[in-house]
């Protein structure tokens, strides 16, 4: 039996052992939390070591679907989301034990389990799927399980928005966009077999191949988040509980990347246009999403925006390989995608970290509204600290993984603008200021929260405040290692990265080794890391040393530059930290503000107010949804409750089929293949017959 | 070569970091020029950190882990950076192709850690000095990166010591106007990350309008030499950074070369201090525009420089 088949089974097995012992909770969420850890050390392992010799590996499935057969597939590209996913499912899995015991979470703990394992399955089969049916079902499961998963708390009416705005998203994505995508391709080659498409679309013109890419980035984009499709993302991930708002924002989104990067491996070279209108895409989407984050209040709100500014960057390294391509410069290419891929991991580590810790504040105090925590490195030092190695990560400093993937984004950008033409160089380099902007804003917005969250005196009661259970703690504590690991450790695993990266390259590149020269530039990085970690260690002994004997050390107040009596209530707020940003930028992201000044001699009353809405959502996409109800509204009439007129319907809708068949009878696949063996028109390709045989026709 | 080049790198090495706190004393010598007054001993900045080095220390009982830590890893940081960045000769130690994200990131984490700690304390001032200090920074971001694209643009090459090394000669030959541009762009984002007028004025005494002092307010003993010492680093990395751009020197000048650097970087510091004693800081919402003046300076050597090395 191969190895691969382990990530797909032990969730199954997990699902029906959550299901089967459902009267006892404990235990249905015990066996399937360890089902999914198993499954993403059977991942990691899939990803790492068993593939690590084979460059592909296929495994045809004998259930019979309709349609297609199910095929699923190993190579360098799934390999790599294989080891995102399992990366996160591990702590995920772990961390679930605790947080699913806490008094407020005690219900429907084996629906939990099972959807929990559904939704690894999902993750684990979209990105091993090799053929567009098993590819749909398993995104479907995903959609639905995630689904159920956000909605679990569905008393509040918040979640229940929130779940539900994301299922329409993600089926307008998928209705609109990657189904009519794959029907194209599906059309083109004649197959629903992944591998067959890339032969079909080789010789594409170049408008199929645009508009292929165009359906991709809106059906996929919308899963990850580019705005302005991103609007479910911060509406859903902050009301799913924690665990599942990590492998939401870690994996989930990932999957529409993986979705993007598998179209891509299909396309012919796109033109440098397109490359450039992506770039825009990115910086848009990371500048509007880091300038969101820094002014929420509530914790997990502001890491979803955050997410949807890393989710930018990732499409920043693939607009970089698209422009790479167009313009036939290699190392750009390899690059760009090596960077977009690095940090699509990276992301999912500490990203999944983040939300992890974000629900242990909210265990600990049951709030996660930034303004009313404080302190709480003192009451729970061990979260602060994962919370920090996560926060650290995301603002790209060394010595931690976060830097790594950003270099190469740099780097990709630097090639970009020193190698191609003026207009296309100066692209790049706004690409690199942006990236610059988006690096010092996420700096500005995680030393905000964790900040305000975990530094200064506690704004509530500590005395309520419960501890956070060891499994939690070693969930993150797993996620915190990896961001180190990643870090130093990078160059072992650059040969996975340059496998994923070649499936997505022409089958030239990966012969001249530019790909290993691009992921061989880690290991210095790596290695200054090390040298880092060296000066911070030696610069603590120095500090002991100094001083000497007679070197007290005391514990005073902090100075209040003479006052004697401050309270927490006096710090400066998460709000008031940003408010200068927030100020400058307040043409791009305009702030809400209420402010009732106290007046009179004796003020006793007075407000603020300030907030960040989303304009897309508030100004664009709610109008645009009351005014869809609205016309649902009108075609009410239609349905008159007579039997009659139903059948009427019925009638007029087999018309109507009757009509569309006939009338592109002419042009169907099966009467094209026959005129073609017919002889008439033999080397014309099949899209070009109908065009003409359509002309005739008129 | 390589013998000679061990030889002297120790020297160098020592000579490059018992220096910066002389270029503090530098600026403090021309301001006390203009005010008429002595000044302290040319010495008194290395008396000040021994004195503190010997000292105890008074920690907050609001801090953790991470106040104490914040002194440390941002000397660590700055350290990191030196071995990166040219400061007297044209070599450095440790440099790679991409080595100046890593230099422009090494900046981000001792600014990361500085506001942490100054946040640890619970004081409403040192977070006012934090919000001040991440705002500011995030501005000069830009500008520092597209300065790099322009030197890479114009050099070729994505390793720092060669990006302002003497190709450059030539870049200001072929694209000066944009060259110029830069080293303005640079200048402003050395005044503003090392906190010097018209962004921050170190001699204050009202916490209300610092940002790095107030940072800082809460740090004694070692921590605080180191602080006071990282700052001086921090300047002579970006006053070094700027003066190769600004004053490239053709390869081969030897010790004539270093010489002349440590020259530059004097005249560099009584440059700073001059515009100290004569300048008032700006008013703090005007800084945002001064920065974003960098960014723009920046962006238009970008633009002059792409057209005019492909035309």
């Amino acid at each position: 039996m191969s190895a691969v088949l382990l990530p797909i089974l032990f969730p199954l097995a997990g699902m029906g052992w959550a299901l089967l012992t459902c009267s006892r909770p404990r235990v249905s969420l015990a066996g399937a939390m360890g089902a999914i850890a198993v499954a993403g050390a059977a991942c990691v392992y899939v990803a790492l070591v068993d593939h690590a010799g084979e460059q592909e590996l296929l495994l045809p499935l004998s259930w019979p679907l309709p349609l297609a057969q199910a095929c699923v597939r190993v190579d360098g590209l799934s390999a790599w989301f294989l080891l995102v996913i399992g990366a996160l499912s591990v702590p995920v899995a772990v961390y679930s034990w605790g947080y699913m015991q806490a008094p407020g979470e005690r219900q429907g703990v084996p629906a939990y389990a099972a959807l929990l394992c559904l939704l690894v399955l999902a993750l684990i089969l979209v990105v091993l799927a090799a053929d567009v049916v098993l590819f749909l079902v398993a995104w479907e499961l995903m959609s639905l399980s995630a689904f159920f998963l956000v909605g679990r708390d569905d008393r509040r009416r918040e979640v229940r928005t929130g779940a539900w705005t994301y299922l329409v998203a993600t089926h307008l994505g998928t209705g609109l966009a990657v189904l009519p995508m794959f029907a194209v391709l599906a059309a083109r080659s004649h197959s629903t077999q992944f591998s067959d498409f890339g032969a079909a679309l080789a010789s594409a013109e170049p408008s199929v191949a645009v508009g292929v890419c165009a359906l991709a980035v809106v059906g996929f984009g919308t899963k990850a988040g580019f705005v302005p499709f991103h609007v479910w993302l911060p509406e859903a991930h902050p009301v799913a509980p924690s665990p599942v708002s990590a492998l939401m924002s870690g994996v989930v989104i990932k999957t529409g990347i993986y979705g993007i990067l598998r179209t891509l491996s299909w396309l012919p070279a796109l033109p440098a246009g397109l490359g450039v209108v992506l770039l825009l895409l990115a910086i848009v989407t990371g500048v509007f999403g880091i300038l969101h984050a820094l002014g929420q209040r509530q914790l997990k709100r502001l890491l979803a925006y955050s997410s949807i500014e890393n989710v930018g960057i990732i499409l920043l390294g693939i607009a970089a390989g698209v422009l790479g391509r167009a313009t036939n410069q290699p190392m750009l290419e390899a690059l760009g995608y090596a960077g977009a891929l690095l940090h699509v991991l990276n992301h999912a580590v500490f990203k999944g970290l983040l939300f992890l810790s974000a629900g242990a504040v909210i265990h600990a105090t049951g709030t996660g509204d930034m303004e009313r925590l404080g302190g709480m490195a003192r009451t729970h030092p061990w979260d602060a600290a994962w919370f920090l190695v996560a926060a650290a990560a995301i603002c790209a400093v060394p010595p931690l993984n976060g830097f790594l993937s950003e270099f190469l984004l740099f780097k990709a950008l630097l090639v970009g603008s020193t190698a191609l033409t003026p207009a296309l160089s100066a692209a790049s380099a706004a690409g690199i200021a942006a990236l610059a902007i988006m690096g010092g804003l996420a700096l500005s917005t995680f030393t905000k929260a964790f900040g305000t969250v975990y530094l200064g005196t506690p704004r509530f009661d500590t005395r309520e405040a419960h501890a956070t259970p060891m499994s939690m703690g070693r969930g993150m504590a797993l996620l915190s290692l990896a961001c180190v690991a990643l870090g130093l450790l990078a160059p072992a695993i650059a040969p996975n990265l340059a496998r994923a990266v070649q499936v997505i390259l022409p089958d030239a590149l990966p012969a001249s080794g530019v790909v290993s020269d691009a992921t061989g530039t880690l290991a210095r990085p790596a290695g200054m890391f090390l040298f880092v970690l060296f000066i911070v260690a030696a610069l603590f002994r120095f500090r002991a040393a100094c001083g000497g004997r007679g070197a007290a050390v005391d514990r005073q107040p902090t100075w209040g530059c003479g006052f004697a009596e401050p309270t927490s209530r006096m710090q400066y707020s998460g709000g008031s930290f940003v408010d200068k940003l927030a100020l400058s930028f307040r043409h791009v992201v305009p702030r809400r503000r209420q402010v009732v000044p106290p007046a009179g001699y004796f003020p006793n009353a007075g407000r603020m107010e300030s907030a960040t809405p989303d304009r897309l959502l508030t100004s664009v996409f709610a109008p645009l949804f009351a005014g869809v109800a609205r016309a649902c509204e009108r075609c009410r009439p239609l349905q008159v409750g007579r039997v009659q007129m139903y059948l009427l319907y019925l009638v007029g809708t087999l018309l109507l089929v009757f009509a569309a068949e006939s009338w592109y009878a002419p042009y169907s696949a099966e009467q094209v293949a026959a005129r073609a063996a017919s002889g008439r028109q033999v080397s014309t390709p099949a899209h070009e017959v109908r065009t003409t045989e359509g002309e005739s026709n008129r | 070569m390589s013998v000679l080049r061990a030889l002297t790198v120790l020297p160098e090495a020592a000579v490059v970091l018992a220096l910066p706190p002389m270029l503090m004393s530098v600026i403090a010598k021309t301001k006390a020029w203009f005010a008429g007054r002595v000044g302290p001993p040319w010495l008194q900045p290395y008396y000040d950190m021994l004195k503190l080095l010997r000292k105890g220390t008074v920690y907050s009982r609001t801090t953790t882990w991470v106040f104490r830590a914040g002194p440390i890893v941002n000397l660590a940081a700055l350290l990191t950076a030196a071995t990166m960045i040219p400061v007297l000769s044209g070599d450095v130690l440790l440099g790679f192709p991409g080595d100046v994200v890593l230099v422009a990131y090494l900046f981000a984490l001792g600014r990361l850690f500085t506001v942490l700690a100054a946040m640890d304390t619970g004081s409403s001032f040192e977070g006012m000095g934090a919000s001040r200090e991440v705002t500011f920074g995030t501005m000069s971001e830009p500008a520092l990166f597209l300065s790099f694209v322009v030197l890479a643009v114009a050099t070729k090459s994505l390793e720092l010591s060669e990006m302002v090394g003497p190709p450059l000669a030539i870049a200001w030959k072929s694209v000066g106007p944009a060259m110029l541009l830069v080293a303005g762009a640079l200048t402003i984002v050395l005044l503003a990350e090392t906190c010097r007028i018209p962004v921050d004025d170190p001699a204050t005494h009202l916490e209300l309008t610092m940002i790095h002092e107030v940072m800082v307010l809460d740090h004694s003993g070692p921590d605080f030499a180191f602080i006071s010492y990282a700052a001086a680093l921090k300047f002579m990395l970006l006053g070094s950074l700027l003066l190769h751009v600004a004053l490239p020197h053709a390869a081969g000048w030897g010790a004539v070369g270093v010489l002349l650097r440590l020259l530059e970087l004097g005249l560099l510091a009584v440059v700073v201090g001059a515009i100290e004693s004569t300048m008032a800081r700006l008013r703090l919402n005007r800084v945002p525009l001064f920065l974003a003046g960098a960014s723009v300076l920046s962006g238009l050597a970008t633009a002059i420089v792409l057209v005019r090395s492909h035309g």
